[in-house]
């Protein structure tokens, strides 16, 4: 065994300390880096060269390869989980700003207005003759009616708002798509050269974490370590190297429930026109889902408790008779169009508007006294006339604002369930694949000594040598 | 079990972040003194809550139709008092100037003075005001329901008052039941539609013709009638011309009949007290309901004060825990110990 061997040996072990070390090192600066996972050296000894009879003597250290420490369905919890909240905590900012709308535990709003307007007509069956209190008619009747509007407009604006962020998040899972296309071709150029692309796989699984949180999506891998990644329900939408795009466009309303004019999805591979109604979870599900069926419902049941409203008032007012002995005149505006779009149309008729004798209080001519139709009108509170005669429409209303109270309390405890459940996810991949930097700390320690070590066995090695050549003196 | 820094630093910031949240809810509730402040608080309690100020908007409302219609029955039932008085006198007189004995020509010119004067004042009694409303026309508020020959101006009309939920009560008592003792053979209104209120079913909200009856009302205590009509102003007249005339079989025969115009009145009277005894209990019971519900919505959105000051001070001592044993955490590391 020729000394130059011994040094040899010992340059190995400075090498593998010092691959060592850089990892450590590798790893501390990366502790707060989303999705890294810490990697370690394998280190592995070298098999001796030569045999000196039976005895084999080894031959130093190689690090044979870096690993990363993860673990694979772990990852995909995470992945899943995340994807849950990212849907729970996009429904609770719409749901809150929804319930915001309807939000009149504090004061002012529809339930006050809508019982303010029954009883003005109240007050105007003691007092028929009295103008002033028909001028308070119109005006409850106009805040009513205004109200009514205000709720819609801000609804709209909750949709609208949603089509903003949809419009981003489709973007970003563009982006990730790309993403995920480009790391794909890295991560298999380096496996077919034997090479273990530990970063590469890292951020591949982080851009698939991303997009997951905003589109629930399936992915596996193939036999050249590419993923494929297909939109659950719709197709792919990353396939080995080829990545296809979400396509976002304005459309008519949809029979599912999307409002005119709002945004729908397509991807670029797909035939079918539009894949709006098929995409569910993560945050673009949550936010199609809030728009499409939460709020379609809430303002269809407002269009159906406006033309409820303005039907049934009509119905008795044109029966009445106006103080200047007029019959068959319209309280509300008529709504032409039938109960869609209802809220946006409700108002006074433009012969009240103008002139508030033309409020029909009685029910004969020429009888200023009589209050028959203005308390048939305040009746119409009490009546069951919603919901297929079953509500009335304070209750109709008011279980409106209570379904709205209802999805936003349940989505808040999935949501808090939720972030509890991601949180203990992250202990645990934490746990398997995070970085302790006292550990780091201890291992740099350890491989500064090995380096140390490693050194001293090269000095003496060089000592020996120098011994040997002295032999000859 | 492998901790690390990110570990720690997490459960820091997620304590503290939780703790915070808390703190913040009990900081909501303790400055508004609610517990309820979205739907989704409570949402079956926002329901409720709502419904009970719905209906505390209109029980307000109730109790002012009630004090209304109250106001109206008072002076009602004070003008018919009058009304019975001037039947008495009236009756009186045509006692006293029935028999020769005491009647002579200069007698029964001196009193039939008096009936005009009792005339008129009836006339001015049926044509008595509230505010701007006339008492006793029926829907004809605004004209006087009796011209000065006494002929009846008004109709038949009602007005109902809600003086709670589907409970009304009529407020007026009209010129034709007051004045006549067979108000159905008076010629003075034509016959006009019932007074059936409109609508009172989901669905009927056509003018019914029924007679519907869904006010409040006492025992009609308005004995048999006779087979003929008598109106208190005609039998004043006919009083009147009875003593100018000399006709004392004339003025004997208004006695039967004043008795009868004045035990009209007094039943009409009769009926209006208990029209407003159903007022009262009515009002007892709004008022109580009104009570319960207050009750009832405090205790569904009203914050607990003691509860929320208690619960406070408590989240504040864990903040101050959770900071202090945040900080032990996240000192030291391996790092302070190598040197």
């Amino acid at each position: 065994m020729a000394l130059p061997n011994v040094m040899n040996t010992g340059r190995t072990g400075m090498m593998a300390a010092k691959a060592n070390i850089t990892t450590t090192g590798h790893n501390i600066t990366n502790s707060t880096t989303e999705g890294f996972s810490r990697q370690r050296v394998h280190n592995e000894a070298n098999a001796p060269r030569s045999s000196h009879g039976k005895n084999l003597i080894g031959d130093g250290v190689t690090p044979k390869r870096t690993m990363r420490v993860n673990d694979e369905y772990l990852e995909k919890q995470v992945r899943n989980a995340g994807r849950d909240l990212a849907n729970l905590e996009e429904k609770d900012m719409a749901l809150k700003q929804t319930e915001d709308i309807f939000n009149e535990m504090g004061g002012e709003g529809l339930n006050r207005l809508m019982s303010k307007f029954f009883n003005e007509f109240r007050k105007l069956a003691n007092e028929p003759e009295n103008e002033a209190i028909r001028q308070s008619v119109r005006e409850s009747t106009l805040s009513m009616a205004n109200d009514f509007r205000r709720i819609r407009k801000e609804i709209g604006e909750v949709s609208r708002h949603i089509d903003s962020r949809i419009e981003g998040y489709a973007k970003e899972a563009n982006d990730l798509g790309e993403q995920i296309r480009d790391l794909n071709l890295r991560i298999k150029q380096q496996e077919v050269g034997g090479l273990n692309p530990n970063d590469l796989l890292d951020r591949r699984d982080l851009a698939l974490k991303k997009l997951a949180s905003i589109v629930d999506v399936t992915s596996f891998k193939d036999k050249e370590g590419m993923v494929t990644v297909e939109i659950r329900g719709v197709g792919p939408l990353v396939v080995g190297a080829a990545a296809e795009k979400l396509e976002y466009f304005r459309a008519q309303g949809t029979e599912d429930g999307a409002p005119e004019n709002s945004l729908q999805l397509r991807t670029s591979g797909s035939v079918s026109p539009t894949i709006t109604a098929s995409v569910k979870g993560g945050k673009l599900g949550g936010l199609l889902e809030v728009r499409d069926r939460t709020l379609s419902t809430v303002l269809g049941r407002l269009d159906e408790l406006a033309y409820g409203i303005t039907d049934s008032v009509n119905q008795i007012h044109r029966q009445g008779f106006t103080r200047e002995g007029f019959q068959g005149v319209d309280f509300f505006k008529p709504i032409e169009g039938g109960v869609e779009r209802a809220s946006e149309f409700i108002d006074l008729s433009d012969a009240v508007k103008s002139n508030v004798n033309f409020i029909a209080a009685g029910a004969e001519p020429d009888a200023p006294g009589d209050n028959r139709i203005a308390i048939a009108l305040s009746g119409l509170q009490g009546m069951k006339l919603m919901n297929g005669g079953n509500a009335t429409m304070d209750d109709y209303f008011n279980s409106i604002v209570s379904d709205v109270g209802v999805f936003t309390a349940r989505n808040r405890e999935n949501m808090n369930q939720s972030k509890d459940i991601v949180n203990q996810l992250g202990k645990l991949r934490d746990q398997i694949s995070g970085v302790s930097i006292d550990e780091e700390t201890t291992n740099l320690l350890q491989y500064q000594q090995v380096y140390d070590a490693s050194a001293k066995v090269i000095q003496v090695a060089d000592e020996m040598l120098k011994t040997v050549l002295e032999l000859k003196r | 079990m492998r901790v690390t820094q990110n570990t720690n630093f997490e459960a820091v910031r997620e304590s503290i972040r939780r703790t915070k949240d808390r703190m913040e809810k009990l900081q909501f509730q303790a400055s508004t003194l609610k517990k309820l402040n979205a739907p989704s608080d409570n949402p079956v309690a926002a329901a409720k809550v709502l419904e009970s100020r719905t209906d505390k908007v209109n029980n307000d409302q109730f109790l002012m139709n009630a004090k209304l219609a109250e106001s109206h029955l008072t002076n009602s039932d004070h003008a018919l008092g009058e009304l019975a008085d001037i039947m008495v006198r009236a009756k009186e007189i045509a006692i006293g100037q029935s028999s020769g004995a005491s009647s002579t020509d200069d007698t029964r010119l001196g009193v039939a003075e008096e009936v005009a004067q009792l005339f008129n004042q009836a006339v001015s009694i049926a044509n008595r005001r509230v505010g701007d409303r006339y008492l006793f026309g029926g829907f004809k508020t605004d004209t006087p329901p009796v011209d000065e020959s006494g002929r009846y101006r008004g109709d038949r009309g009602s007005l109902m008052v809600e003086i709670a939920k589907d409970v009304f009560l009529t407020s007026n008592v009209t010129g034709l039941e007051a004045f006549n003792t067979k108000p159905e053979s008076s010629t003075d209104v034509q016959l006009q539609k019932s007074n059936a209120p409109y609508g009172n079913k989901a669905g009927d909200r056509v003018p019914a013709n029924t007679t519907a009856d869904v006010e409040l009302q006492g025992p009609d205590a308005v004995p048999p009638t006779q087979s003929e009509n008598v109106n208190a102003f005609d039998e004043l007249q006919s009083l009147r011309i009875g003593l100018l005339t000399g006709d004392l079989e004339g003025i004997r025969s208004t006695l039967e009949r004043f008795d009868q115009l004045h035990a009209r009145l007094i039943s009409n009277r009769a009926k209006v007290g208990s029209r407003m005894t159903g007022l009262q209990t009515t009002v007892t019971a709004i008022e109580r309901q009104n009570l319960t519900n207050a009750q009832l919505t405090s205790s569904l959105e009203d914050a607990d004060m003691a509860q929320v000051v208690g619960d406070m001070a408590k989240e504040e001592q864990v903040f101050r825990s959770a900071l202090s044993s945040s900080q032990k955490l996240m000192q030291p590391t391996l790092m302070d110990f190598i040197k």
